[in-house]
Parts: C-alpha cells; structure tokens; sequence
C-alpha cells in the first residue's frame, strides 16, 4: 500500500509537471493520432474524479462513523484517487483541446479551472500527507475544490451544449424585428441560412475548425485552415470549396446527415461572396438588377410566404439510407425539400417482390404515402403495411386484395385516404376500416360494391367522401372506321388486308362501289385479292356498338409499267415533280403535299404524256389516272380525257374520250382514281390527255378562274 | 552473443541518428507534395435537383394542348351581347388599338358575330358551356376556368413557344423539361415528359420539336415524343435471335467504353446518353404493358369512345396519358392540332369539338376513379383566343374568327387546383378583361407551385445569367389554388 501510494503520488506530480509543461508550449504541440485518441476519451474519464471528490466530502460529512486511523487511510486512499483522475483527465482534456474544435474563449475557463482543479487536488494530497491534521483546512479546502469541481463541470458542458442548455425549455427569448429598411442584406437573406443549417456546430462554443460564424468579426478572422472566403472570389473561397465537395467527402459542408443548403441557398452565398462578402450594406444599396439583390430579395419573400409547412412526430433518416431505398422498380422520395415524409412508389409488376415491401420496414416510421397500385399485393401483405405506423395516403388500386386484411390497417390512425378501385373488396371488408379517425376519402370504383351500397356508406360514414363510378352512360356509341394495313401500291398478286384495333369486330366491305351494310355485304375473314385498282369501302360493326363511318379508299394494283415515258406538254413550274417519271415511279403521293417529286400539276397547260411499251406491248384494256381532289386548294378532277394508241408517237389515233362529272359542292379532300375503259389493244404507243378545268364552277369561292390538275401515277392493265 | 547486438545497438553515433531521422522525415515531405488537390468543385448534377421545395399539390401533369386557338366564344366564354349586336361594328372604344394579324388588317369592316352554338349552365357551379362540348359540361364541377388568359404573341408560333416554354423567342428549354430538371422522373422505367400528337380535321397549324426541347438543359429533359402509329415506341422487343441477358451484357459493355470516353473528355452528354440507353433498356418491360390498349376493361372504351383504340386519335393519347401518368410519368404532354378556324367556324369546329370532347371528359373521370385526379394536374387550351368580330365575309351562319391575344380561356382540373370556380372575367364584348388577368408568366408560376416548386428559385444558369420558366416576371394566381 505505502509502495504503491508513493509512486501514485509520484505519477501524479510527473502529470501535473507534464500538464504545466504542455500548456506552456501549447503552441507548437502537434499530437500524434494516438493520443487523440486519449483526447476523445476525456468525456468519459471526467466522471470518475467528479464521483471520486463529491465521495470524499460524504465521507468527511460522516467522519464519525469511522475510527480515527481508519479515517486518515480512506481520505488518502480518495484523495490519491481524485488527484490521480482529474490529473489524468486534464491531461487529457488538454489532448482534446488540441484538435482545435471549441470556441477559444468558453474553452479557456475550462481550461484553467480543469488545470486548478487538479493541482487543486494534488496540494490537497501532498498537504494531508505530510501535514498532520487541520480538519477545518481539510474541510474548506475539500469543499473548495468541489466548487472549482462546478465550475469546470460547467464551463465544460457550454462547450459540449452550449449556452443555457438546462434552462432552454423555460427561457423565452424576445423576438428583434427586422425589415428591409433597417436590417443589412447580409442580416436578412444570407444570415439566416447560416442560422439554420451553420451556426449550429460554429459558434463561440463550439466552433468546429475553429470557425466561428456567430460573431462577424470572428466570421472575418477565419478558422484553423485561414479565411472562409476571398472576396469577390467564390470559386476559390474556402466555404464554397466545401459545400460542392461530394457529399461523401469528409469535408462536404454541411456535413452527410445534416439538412443540406438547397441549390438557391449556395448560389446566393456565391453570390454574396462575388460582391464582396459585404455584412452592413443594406439591399436598397445595391442596383436594381444587382443578382445578389435578386436572389436575396426572393430568399425573404419565399421565408415571408409563410408556406405551411407541417411538422412530423418523427426524425428523418439519412440520406444514405433514402439512396439505398431507390431502385429501378421502386422509389422512394422525401415529399418535398428537407421533409423527413417520405412517399415510396411501385413500378412493373413483373418485378415485384414481396422482399421489396419488406425492405421498407427500414423507413417504417417516416413513409406517409405509399403506391402499390397494379402490384400482386394480397391481404397477407397487408400485416407488412399495417406496420407503417405514420401512412397518410395508401393506393391499392388493381392489387389482389380481397378485403380480410383491411382490418390489419385498423392501427393507421393517421391515415386520410385509401383508394381500392379495381379490387374485390366488399362492402362488409371495407367497413373494417371506415372508422379510421382521419379517414376522409375512400376510392371504390371497379369493385363488387355497388352504387346502392355506396350511399348506404355515405350515410353511414358522412364525413368521408365515397368515389364510386362516374360514367353511367350507358347509350350506344358508334365503332372507329376499320383500317387497311397495305400502303403505297400494290403488286399483282398482293392481298389487300383490312384490320381494326378493337377486339371481336366484323368487317364488312364492297369493292365495286356500293355502300356496304352489317347483313348482306361481304364479311371480311382472309385478305382480299385484287387484279387491278379499285375503291374500297368498308365498315366495322359489333354488338352493342353502332357500325363505324365508311371507310372508302382507292386500293392501287401495280400494271404493266411502260419502258418511257413522255411529257409531251410541260408540267407548271411550281409543281413539276420529276417529270415523267413520276407517273410510273411506283410512288404515291398525299393530297396535302403538293410539293413533293411524286405530284405533276397543270393549270395552263393540259396533262399529255406519252406512253412507250417498246416491241413486245402487253394487251391493255383499262388506264386509271390517280389524281388528287382538293376542292378547297382549286384542284379539281380533269373535265376530258383523251386516250390516244398507236405503234409509235407520229401514228396515233384517239381510242377513247371521256368527260369527266365535275362536283357540285365541296368535299373533304381524297386520292381519286380515274378509270377509262376501251377494247383491248397491244399498241407500243400509247398517248393520254387530261384537261383541267378552265372555269371554276359557281358554287366555287374562285369561279371563274382556272383550277388545277394534278397527277401522280397513270396505271395500264 | 545478443547482449553485444543490443549493446552495439545502443551505441548508435548521433551522427548516424540525425541521418536515419532526416530520411524519413524527408520521404513524408515528398509524400505530402503528391497527395492530389482534394478541394476540386463537383461535377453538376445531371439529372437535376430532384425535389419539390415544398410540400406538392400535383405530382404530375397532363397537359391537353389545343393547337390553333380554340375559339374561347364557342366553348366556355359565354358572350350574349355579341349575338344581340350581330353584324354591328366593334366599337373602337372596346379595341382600343389592338394590333391586328396580317389576315384581317386590311378588313374594311369589324362586324361582331355571336357564337352560332347554344350555351348552357352546368353543374353546381353553372359553369357555361356551349353545346358543343356535352361531356365536357358533366364535369363542370372538377373544373376551374380561367377566363382572363392574356398574351402578347398574336401568331401561333411566339404564342405556343411563349405558352411551351416560357418566352417568345425558342430555345429554351420547355415546361416539361424545366419540371425534368426540377422533379425528375417517379418512375424510373419511363421518361419523365413525354409528348403525344394527334391531327384534327380542322384547319391545322404546325407544331415543332422546340416546343418539347430541353433548350439549354441536359438532353436529358427533352420531352419523348411517341409515334402515331400502332407501335407507340419502335423497336422494344430484342431483335430475333438475341434475348434480354445478351442485350444486358452488351450495354454495360457498352457503358464501360463510355466511361472511359467521360474519364477522357468530361462531356456531361457521354452521361446523357449512357442513361438513354438505360432508360431504353428499362423501357423494354415498362412501356408494353402500357401501350397495349385491347386490355382494357369495355367500360373504359365506352367512357372514351371507341376511337381510343385507335392509335394516332385524341382519344387514344388521352387513354394513354392516362396509362402513362398512372406509371408515374412527370409530364405528359398532348397536343391536338386543327383549332385555327378563321374560316367555316360552323362547319369545323364541332368536329375538333367531338374529336376531344368525349375523352377529355373521360380522362378527368378516369383519373378520379383511381384516386389520382387529387395529384394530377389536367391543363385544357390552347396558345391565345380568338378575335369577337368576322374575319372574312360576314354571314351569320358561318364565320371566323382572327387571332385575339387580349383574353383567351383555359381552364385545369385537379392537382390542388380549385374545383368548380370560374377565376377572371372578360367584358361583355368577349374582348377585354376586366377582373383578375392572368398573363402567361403567372400561369406557369401557378403550375410550377402547385407541383410544389418556387418559381423564382427554379434556375439554370446559362449564359452568365440564370433563367427560369417564368424568366423575370410570374406571379402565383393565389385565387385559384386549393
């Protein structure tokens, strides 16, 4: 015992000299890592010379329970103890002091009154030791020591909590009024970001890189790496350098778990920090289109608009943890900016999971609104759901529910809306959960509740709002038009196919000009061959539906395809196409695009071209003309049509002559084909004129002038 | 014999001691000169900002674009005072120096011409709605007109890129594509805008890529524009012969090289593209289940008509919309051309009437039965009104009317808009506005804060200076907001 008392005694005073030594050259003190490591455990160190001292003076307060010599050994043996302790804890305070984190000032009281305290305690020590006696000295100077014990104890938790940390609940503190004309735009727009998400961890005492933020002087001075900011440079500023750090960086500020600055916030410091980093002038100093002005001026009104924001029962988790929640096939979403609500959707029910919707137990507390819609969610799930205690808005729309598990969602008092169209849930199954205090609006559209049960609910329930089926219209309606799947022209031999998008149609169609009906006309089963070309019509009909509009479109069929061909009178000049070529290229054109290669039109002139089959001419019997009908763009169909054979250009003479009914009233534009029939011949030669019209009709806004003409394929069978 | 080492280890000289120390503290020094610059900025995030400021009405919208300037005085803006004054002149005290199009500049005459089609009240609201429009008028209580739209473009093309994307001039970026940047897409699967287009059988006007661009933003944020034909997107199943996992090797091969390509050069579009291929990939499972309409239920069809079946209608784009907003798709964009009726307003417009009609209704009825019409934004207009006099030849019986930039009427539904109300009001002539006008700007500050996004701090900067939607002016139309 005595062996070991003299070397703590020992131990202590080679601490207390080692303790002095350090805080005289505090200065040029660089601690290795280890012994940061010791730093960071002063924390926890300091409550054993706290509990070693206020047990000292209980044992002197009832120094009578023990015997005299016993007395004199338990003082030694605490008071080697509480100098031995809070020796060791302000070293290591001291060690901790160095990593530089706490404002200078609150860290300094604690400091000296740590230091006091344990050379405090040691003299104590010594003097018990050696000194005999003097309870009155023992006593005042334990009692001393207690108060210094106080002090320190103190000023070291301003450090750790800061000010007024005990007291905060009862303490009020008045409100400054501030407004544009009296406060400067730092105090108005910029000071309030560094209030909300800075000034927490840099302040006087706490000023993590030994920067504080509070005091615009100690702001000016910097921190331990030197200033925050260059003036009228933000990009090299130090404070703008660390907030567009990665966020994994550890010097990302503010630091990964704390609310971040908003995309807004860091332009305006950048901003700020360009015109000059300026604390006094007031907004109205700056130009009108000054961008600081600007952006300040929007951060107060958006602060000022008084958005309600609502506040939440629970913390927000950590942004990694939100991260690892989003995958391809499910997301997960704060509500809005730094809310900690979170909303969780499902997407492609292939890649459904149950595990998925057990993942979510991580965020259980946080998720408010959940979206299963289209997901195989069955009622056994629902036990999964119930858990997610804060849901306010669930949509189990097409999912395999059947309704027992909704009364597992008897325990979300929070929730306001669930929507279960397109399930098969029950009325009885829904009542389970109607009685939900928040409840407000319940979606039952697609479900084997009927209408009547659901103004019983209504009735029973009045302060929810039940959504059933909005569209009772129950008269009939007429089918879309049936569509033809072949473009362009044809082949000999091609087959013509007609389909129509809606399941469980018939078809019916006429190819010889007559208007087909639902009961007698063709019905459309396997493609449609076709020799040469005609018009089409076809209608689609099906129970319960009326039968669609006419479809009428002319099917074009390739013919025989003339070796040459010749304008014999040129084509007008805006619409020459690719001359005669055109009219056998194979190529169809759009009546609504006249200025394109397949078009010929003719105004002034008369369409005449000519034919040449070469030696071996097929035998022809029919040329059809496809030309456009455009009434409202003055394109008319031909008044005459001549057709010329002959073996070559010099010896023709007229086969056949046609005039053509011109139309008594507009129409909507089409695609026409021109038949001509005549006796079958196999002349080389072949010449074909078409006259556009000369005086436009009456009923015409343009009567009176000439109409065009236009061409784009001329066909032989 | 290890006594002698040890010995021989302590009498070290301090000549050889200051040595050994100077080398390593000399190779720690050459160290500290390697380790890189660690305070390097960030790159900028592609895929935008991600969240709403504060909490959200809308989580998406459908927005039913009318091209051509539906006539405001044949639809929801009832004016009977112009029937009473047919024929007589507008009054110059009533046009105050409107400027006029180059169509109806050298009219002699403005004679007024009152709406040919009968209107009605509906619902409990008493909305006016015109005959024309029967299904849309059973809604009447969803919706919220506004009938005090104003604009200064008065040709289409500055008017619908003033309406798309916020300015006259192009070029930047649209609607869609801000709410890209802002928002980002709930569903990864499938892009976060996407346009549809559909043709009427009225007198049509154009429209243009750059009214769906991305602008100066990331390529990103264009708006994906769907075919008109039965294959809505081309090219989703693999080709033959390769299956899924081969496709799966073969892009993150792909990504690979294209990293290597980024490490190179820092083009964020390297990034872009590395995603489009991504989202194709993903959009492979996502999207067939969507276009494939012969699912669903014979109710829907009935409740939209049978042409939205048909691929390329109106109300085909509206069922899909429907689909595509349901799968989480931010902003889906339609746009039904046709409205231009200066000419024949009696002959067309009813047939541009019954082309949308049917399904609009169908879309806010549809969106309410699932419980969605709360969080979607539905948006029916077009880009400015139309002119209360005759354009052409006056007759009674059939007219038309010129381009009106003074007041037009649009009107929303759902996504936190105010059910039911009419906001705005127009004189008696249908040609100024006389309570609460709502300038273009104001209106996309009222949709970017119902989807939860201050107008103001939604920037971009480009060009040394930041933009926004709503550019330098916009203010929130706090009267129609929930």
């Amino acid at each position: 015992m005595q062996r070991i008392s003299r070397i703590s005694v020992n131990l202590i005073f080679f601490i207390q000299v080692l303790l002095l030594f350090l805080l005289i050259f505090e200065d040029r003190i660089e601690l290795p890592a280890w012994l940061q490591v010791a730093g960071r455990m002063h924390p926890m160190v300091l409550h054993v010379p706290i509990g070693i001292l206020i047990l000292l003076f209980v044992f002197m307060m009832f120094r009578n329970t023990f015997q005299k010599n016993q007395f004199r050994k338990v003082m030694l043996l605490c008071l080697v103890l509480a100098a031995l302790s809070a020796s060791v804890t302000a070293l290591f305070g001291f060690f901790l002091s160095i990593g530089g984190d706490y404002g200078a000032d609150a860290l300094q009281q604690h400091k000296i009154s740590g230091v006091v305290l344990s050379l405090l305690t040691f003299f104590i020590l010594v003097w018990y030791q050696n000194v005999k006696k003097s309870m009155i000295v023992l006593y005042s100077s334990v009692v001393f020591s207690i108060l210094v014990l106080l002090l320190t104890g103190h000023t070291g938790s301003v450090l750790t909590h800061g000010e007024n940390y005990v007291l905060a609940p009862v303490t009020n503190k008045p409100e400054e009024t501030i407004t544009v004309e009296n406060a400067s735009l730092y105090r108005l727009a910029v000071m309030p970001v560094f209030e909300q998400k800075c000034f927490s961890c840099h302040n006087e005492s706490k000023a993590k890189g030994k920067l504080i933020m509070t005091s615009i002087d100690k702001f000016k001075r910097g921190g331990k790496n030197g200033k925050a900011w260059i003036e009228g440079n933000p990009d090299s500023s130090r404070m703008i350098n660390y907030i567009h750090l990665p966020l994994e960086h550890d010097d990302h500020m503010p630091p990964d778990g704390k609310t971040q600055l908003t995309p807004f916030e860091i332009s305006l410091l950048e901003a700020w920090i360009q015109s000059g980093a300026d604390f006094e002038k007031k907004m109205n100093d700056f130009a009108e289109g000054d961008t600081l002005r600007m952006l300040a001026t929007s951060q107060v009104n958006a602060r000022s608009k008084n958005v309600a924001t609502v506040v939440y029962p629970f913390k927000a988790v950590s942004s990694e943890v939100i991260r690892k929640m989003n995958t391809p096939f499910r997301t997960v979403f704060p509500l809005y900016q730094n809310s900690p609500a979170l909303h969780a959707d499902f997407f492609v029910k292939e890649s459904f999971q149950l595990r998925s919707l057990e993942e979510l137990n991580e965020i259980k507390d946080q998720l408010v609104v959940l979206n299963l819609s289209k997901m195989p969610v069955t009622d056994a799930d629902l036990t999964l759901i119930s858990q997610f205690k804060n849901l306010e808005k669930i949509n189990l729309n097409f999912t395999t529910i059947k309704g027992e598990g909704l009364t597992k969602l008897k325990s979300l008092t929070s929730l306001e809306s669930i929507s279960l169209s397109g399930t098969s849930v029950t009325k009885d199954a829904l009542t389970a959960i109607l009685s939900l205090p928040a409840l407000r609006e319940v979606f039952i559209w697609n479900t084997p509740i009927s209408e009547a049960e659901k103004v019983e609910l209504e009735k029973a329930f009045p302060k929810t709002e039940f959504i059933h089926t909005l569209f009772n219209d129950t008269s009939l309606l007429a089918l879309s038009i049936p569509i033809l799947v072949n473009e362009g022209i044809l082949k000999k031999g091609d087959l013509l196919q007609l389909k129509h998008t809606m399941p469980g149609v018939a078809i019916r169609y006429s190819l010889d000009g007559s208007k087909p009906d639902s009961i007698s006309s063709a019905t459309y089963d396997t493609p449609i061959s076709v020799s040469e070309t005609v018009k089409l019509r076809a209608l689609a009909c099906k129970d319960g539906w009326y039968c669609s509009d006419l479809l009428e479109i002319t099917c074009y069929v390739e013919g025989h395809t003339p070796a040459q061909v010749t304008l014999l009178k040129p084509a007008d000049k805006q619409y020459p196409g690719e001359g005669g070529s055109s009219l056998t290229d194979g190529r169809k054109g759009f009546t609504d695009v006249l200025k394109e290669p397949s078009w010929l039109g003719f105004r002034e002139n008369a369409f005449e071209a000519g034919f040449d089959f070469g030696s071996k001419p097929p035998a022809i019997n029919k040329i059809v003309l496809s030309y456009a009908d455009n009434l409202g763009g003055y394109i008319f169909p031909p008044t005459d049509v001549e057709v010329w054979g002959g073996a070559n250009a010099k010896e023709i003479k007229l086969i056949k002559s046609i005039k053509v009914e011109q139309p008594t009233a507009h129409h909507p534009q089409s695609m026409e084909a021109l038949g001509i029939s005549f006796e079958s011949s196999s002349y080389s030669y072949y010449k074909v004129v078409a006259k556009p019209v000369n005086k436009l009709p009456l009923w015409h806004g343009g009567k009176g002038q000439k109409g065009w003409f236009f061409v784009d394929e001329v066909f032989f069978y | 014999m290890s006594k002698e080492f040890i010995d021989h280890r302590f009498h070290i000289t301090r000549r050889h001691f200051l040595g050994k120390v100077s080398l390593g503290l000399g190779s720690v020094a050459l160290g500290s000169l390697l380790i890189p610059d660690l305070l390097s900025k960030s790159e900028s995030p592609i895929q935008g900002l991600g969240l709403p400021h504060f909490a959200p009405k809308a989580k998406r919208v459908i927005y039913l674009f009318q091209n051509g300037a539906p006539s405001q005085l044949e639809s929801f803006d009832y004016k009977p005072m112009l029937n009473k004054m047919m024929g007589e002149e507008l009054p110059a005290s009533i046009r105050m120096g409107q400027r006029l199009t180059g169509m109806t500049a050298n009219q002699a005459k403005f004679p007024l011409v009152g709406s040919h089609f009968k209107f009605n009240q509906y619902g409990k609201s008493g909305a006016w709605v015109s005959e024309m429009f029967p299904n849309i008028a059973k809604v009447t209580d969803d919706i919220c007109f506004i009938k005090s739209m104003h604009t200064e473009a008065i040709n289409h093309d500055p008017a619908l890129t003033f309406m798309q994307t916020g300015a006259q001039q192009g070029n930047r970026p649209s609607m869609g594509a801000w709410m890209s940047y802002g928002l980002g897409s709930e569903n990864k699967n499938l892009p976060a805008y996407c346009v549809l287009l559909s043709r009427g059988r009225g007198n049509g006007q154009g429209v243009y890529s750059k009214l769906w661009t991305n602008g100066f933003l990331d390529s990103v944020h264009q708006g994906v524009q769907f075919s008109s034909s039965e294959e809505r997107v081309l090219y989703l199943k693999d080709p033959e012969g390769r299956d899924r996992a081969d496709r799966r090797k073969m892009l993150d091969n792909l990504a690979q090289l294209n990293d290597l390509n980024y490490k190179e050069f820092g083009d964020p579009e390297i990034q872009t593209r590395v995603q489009q291929y991504e989202m194709a990939y993903r959009m492979q499972t996502a999207v067939p289940e969507l276009t494939d309409l012969t699912k669903e239920p014979d109710n829907i069809i009935k409740m939209y008509g049978a042409d939205c079946l048909v691929p390329g209608t109106y109300a085909a784009n509206c069922l899909l919309a429907r689909k595509l907003s349901e799968a989480g798709v931010r902003f889906v964009q339609l746009y039904h051309q046709g409205w231009d009726q200066h000419g024949n307003m009696t002959g067309e417009m009813p047939l541009q009437a019954q082309d949308v009609d049917r399904s609009t209704a169908a879309l806010i009825m549809d969106l309410k039965q699932r419980g969605l019409l709360d969080e979607t934004l539905v948006i029916w207009g077009g880009e400015f009104g139309r002119t209360n006099y005759c354009q052409g030849t006056f007759s009674a019986e059939n007219y038309g009317r010129d381009h009106h930039p003074r007041a037009y009427t649009i009107w929303m539904a759902g996504g936190g808009v105010k059910p039911g109300i009419t906001y705005g009001e127009t004189d008696e002539f249908g040609y100024n506005i006389v309570k609460d006008p709502v300038h273009v700007n104001d209106f996309h500050a009222t949709i970017l804060h119902l989807m939860g996004l201050n107008h103001e701090q939604l920037t971009y900067k480009h060009l040394g200076r930041r933009y926004r939607l709503t550019d330098v002016a916009g203010k929130v139309v706090e009267g129609i907001l929930a």
